[in-house]
């Protein structure tokens, strides 16, 4: 099976890879897991408290190459968003993008829990802070 | 359903229109071989119940009759609906028996003829058990590590120490899930002999599966390990 060439270009180069302090509490950290192939993926976001958008996103995940390039993508799609806008990001929008086919869409439906783990978590933490 | 419906269902002669339950292979009127019906499991072929804990050597000896008694070569000069009843029958009992023989596949296997396939759903953090995805990411990050190290020009040994390290609480942890998964077979036949209720039975079948996903990461992880051990 070929990769396309945004697949290829994210997996060479990938964005944002890397973390953010996990107990920070304007950061938001979704871990999760495909068990089918036994990948894990660790996204990460942190919301700017004043405005509610999120200002810097990081990932790092250990998968196939479609997960690597979906959870890129998604990283770059995060900033500059709301929360309610970041749960908009489908994972039919990540595999329209990356032109994945049709076997390697769980990769992309990865993402979309990574996000909304990550956003869930953030939530958690401001309503513990209360 | 349950596992006393089905070998219940009736299947019918093609022959002579005669009646017999699921589990059997050739008529009871006119002992033709029967057509291979659309139900059934691989558990009712052998005539076993749908339990987890199987004797091989019983299976075994299931597996090599049933093969005599299929052997195509028997009907080499019966009628076609017949000779592909035998292959048929043939085919479906080496899968069935590759499938059953082996205790992961024939736990997957339950799992599907229940209901509740085990593959295809993803789950985060919180559905398996505190600290597994942990675990995995960060021996996942270590092994990234090591592979630096001997960019870097680590010594073979230096290597090791480190696989060897990271290796020991993933290999605690399969153990743990090994003796896990007896525990749940014991329970799962117990409640097949005790015909206890349907949601009793299938809270089993999902700490099964659970615990069955919950294998699989270990399991690429020992063998990403043992692949770097093999390259140190
Ligand atoms: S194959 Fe596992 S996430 Fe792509």
């Amino acid at each position: 099976m070929s990769y396309s060439e945004k697949v290829i270009d994210h997996y060479n180069n990938p964005r944002n890879v890397g973390s953010l302090p996990k107990g920070d509490t304007a950061v938001g950290t979704g871990l999760v897991g495909a068990p089918e192939c036994g990948d894990v993926m660790k996204l990460q976001v942190r919301v700017n408290p004043e405005t509610g958008v999120i200002d810097d996103a990081k990932f790092k995940t250990f998968g196939c190459g479609s997960a690597i390039a979906s959870s890129s993508l998604a990283t770059e799609w995060l900033k500059g968003k709301t929360l309610e806008q970041a749960l908009e990001i489908k994972n039919v929008d990540i595999v329209q993008e990356l032109s994945l086919p049709p076997v390697k869409i769980h990769c992309s439906v990865l993402a979309e829990d990574a996000i909304k783990a990550a956003i869930a978590d953030y939530k958690r933490k401001q309503q513990d802070g209360q | 359903m349950s596992s006393e419906a089905r070998t219940l269902t009736l299947q019918s002669c093609r022959h002579c229109g005669a009646g017999a339950p699921a589990q059997v292979h050739f008529c009871p009127q006119c002992d033709r071989i029967l057509t291979l019906a659309r139900h059934g499991d691989y558990f009712s072929f052998f005539g076993l119940p749908r339990k987890l804990t199987i004797d091989l050597a019983d299976l075994e000896q299931r597996f090599r009759a049933l093969s005599r008694q299929f052997h195509p070569d028997y009907f080499y000069n019966a009628s076609t609906p017949e000779r592909l009843a035998s292959l048929e029958r043939s085919s479906y009992l080496n899968d069935a028996f590759r499938v059953l023989k082996q205790p992961l596949d024939r736990a997957e296997y339950l799992l599907k003829v229940e209901g509740l396939p085990s593959v295809g759903r993803h789950q985060d953090a919180k559905e398996l058990p505190a600290g597994v995805l942990e675990e995995v990411f960060a021996l996942n990050e270590e092994l990234d590590d090591i592979r630096a190290a001997r960019e870097a020009g680590a010594t073979p040994d230096q290597l090791m120490a480190r696989l060897d390290a990271a290796r020991r609480p993933v290999e605690e942890r399969a153990a743990r899930q090994e003796a896990q998964l007896e525990a749940l077979f014991s329970r799962w036949d117990r409640q097949v002999d005790e015909k206890s209720s349907p949601d009793v039975r299938r809270a089993t079948l999902e700490s099964l599966r659970d615990l069955i996903q919950e294998r699989s990461y270990i399991a690429n992880l020992i063998a990403a390990v043992n692949r770097e051990r093999g390259e140190s």
